[in-house]
């Protein structure tokens, strides 16, 4: 049942790299990993229940949060890099597609699009609203490929929620990154189109042979797009493989251990706690609470 | 209690007194009947200096726009970091404090008379309250745009241009023509300093008892409040 779609092999390459992960939010580890490798080229999907971990992986991946320990890596370097140029040299290549859209309501849909570029445009000439006539081109290209052609002149606040998904794909794609991050893309939406919507990303990304990363609730539909499934309860990997090898005891596993494991995840949450601040006076390690 | 203690003895302070008030009654009347019949010979010289206040106004405003913005985004905490919004609360305060009609005899005594001291009384005076109303505007944009436009890899220049400002066009614009608004108002006073404008024509028709000439300088300023009040309707209304 997987989409067909042209487009180079998975390589092995590594895109993410992820080692001895904590993310504590207070007292609560938020997420677990030993270790997680992702190559260049794999749609992988992350399924878990809210409040798995999902979300906190993803911003993570992003920069947008610093592990409380461990070492987060993309294309081999930090995220959330401190020092400015760095970070943005590496935030473009990533790009991000939020729950919640993000969009600029107040201007057109091509405007809201060419902001994907701004990280590789003159940031003198682009302060004056000047965009290369290339990115225009490009913007109108993609515009058209996630079918929005006609409408980029078109105030954002103007238009359906589908077609505000489409906005935000079409920004994404247009930052030409090397990995693209999406954390519940089409829970905005209705379930048909949001699978729809869903498989538009999919084969808009593959074509370009990106690494995709998707946040997801629903196992069924995961399983259709993704090249690798990756299962998260309570902050820590429960299933990591092939969609095909993900059963009915695995989806049990990822949606219903929650419930059964909370007294235990407390314990277990204290004690990572308590050895973390242990560790805390060291001056490299900084506990992260949002 | 204590609220009505404090009028009480600011009545006291303002030394209130109502048989004044009351006994003044004929000398309101009479300068209200020698309003009329208004003197147009006055006109030609009131609409002349009233186009000057306004033009004063005009660019002042504009002056003080393109300077608030920047210090606008520098005391706006959600993209200034602490160390800097901080420090520009307390000098926009500081600006804000000064009252204009010092600001305005300093200017007159740097620059000499004419409209350009009031032009830079305005814009000095405006700075201070429109970079306070401009930070608070940028504090209320949606974070999440932020960090959208942030994660593209664009600069914190750009994200100010493309993620903050596009948000914030529609406040900007009705605080900007709020305070030329305001503006006119305050540069109507500031010929009394010899900073140019109609209020030399108010003092002089004032202080000479020609009240005829004052009522068409009335009428004249009437009319220009009415019409920057309409335009300040139509610009906000045109801008969402």
């Amino acid at each position: 049942m997987s989409v067909i779609v042209d487009g180079p092999a998975p390589s092995q390459e590594s895109m993410v790299h992820l080692e001895c992960i904590h993310v504590l939010f207070d007292r609560t580890l938020a997420l677990d990993l030993e270790s997680l490798e992702i190559g260049a080229g794999e749609r992988v999907f992350i399924l878990g229940h809210s409040g798995s971990g999902k979300t906190t992986l993803s911003r993570l991946i992003k920069g947008r949060l610093r592990p409380s320990t461990g070492e987060v890596r993309v294309l081999g370097v930090d995220p959330a890099a401190r020092e400015s140029g760095a970070r943005r040299a590496i935030q473009r290549r990533i790009a991000m597609i939020d729950q919640e859209f993000h969009l600029v309501p107040r201007l057109s849909v091509v405007s809201n699009v060419l902001h994907g570029c701004l990280g590789r445009v003159s940031p003198w000439k682009s302060l004056f609203g000047w965009y290369p006539v290339a990115e225009w081109e490009k913007a109108e290209e993609v515009l058209e490929e996630v079918g929005l052609e006609g409408l980029g002149h078109r105030r954002v606040e103007t238009l359906s929620g589908g077609q505000r998904q489409r906005v935000v794909f079409a920004r994404a794609l247009m930052q030409e990154a090397d990995v693209i991050l999406a954390d519940e893309p089409v829970s905005a939406l209705d379930p048909e189109l949001a699978e729809d919507a869903l498989e538009l990303l999919v084969e808009c990304v593959s074509r370009r042979g990106v690494t995709l990363l998707v946040n997801l609730h629903q196992p069924e539909v995961a399983k259709r797009f993704a090249s690798r499934l990756v299962g998260l309860a309570n902050g820590g990997l429960v299933y990591d493989g092939h969609p095909e090898g993900f059963t009915d005891e695995d989806a049990e596993l990822v949606y219903r251990g929650y419930r059964r494991d909370s007294a235990r995840r407390r314990k277990r949450d204290d004690r990572v706690a308590k050895s973390l601040e242990a560790k805390a006076s060291h001056p490299d390690l900084r506990l992260v609470v949002p | 209690m204590f609220l009505s203690g404090l009028v009480g003895w600011a009545l006291w302070w303002s030394e209130v007194d109502l048989g004044a008030l009351l006994s003044s009654g004929p000398r309101f009347a009479e300068f209200f009947s020698r309003l009329v019949p208004p003197d147009w010979s006055a006109t030609r010289l009131v609409v002349h200096s009233t186009i000057e206040t306004l033009m004063i106004a005009i660019a002042g405003t504009a002056l003080a726009v393109v300077v608030a913005l920047p210090l606008g985004f520098l005391a706006a905490s959600n993209v200034s970091p602490p160390w800097v919004s901080q420090p520009m609360r307390w000098l926009l305060g500081m600006l804000r404090s000064i009252p204009l009609i010092i600001v305005a005899l300093l200017c007159v005594s740097a620059v000499g008379l004419g409209p350009f001291p009031g032009m830079l009384a305005i814009a000095f005076h405006s700075v201070g309250m429109l970079s306070k109303f401009f930070a608070e505007e940028f504090e209320t944009a949606d974070e999440g745009i932020l960090a959208a436009v942030r994660g593209t890899g664009a600069t914190w220049g750009q994200t100010l241009r493309y993620g903050l400002f596009p948000q914030s066009v529609p406040q900007v614009v009705a605080f900007s023509v709020y305070r030329l608004e305001m503006n006119f108002r305050d540069a109507a006073v500031l010929g009394l300093v010899g900073a140019g404008g109609i209020g030399y024509y108010i003092q002089l028709y004032v202080r000479g008892f020609q009240y005829e000439k004052v009522a068409v300088l009335l009428l004249v300023i009437i009319v220009v409040v009415t019409l920057l009040d309409q335009l300040s309707f139509w610009v906000r209304r045109w801008v969402r």
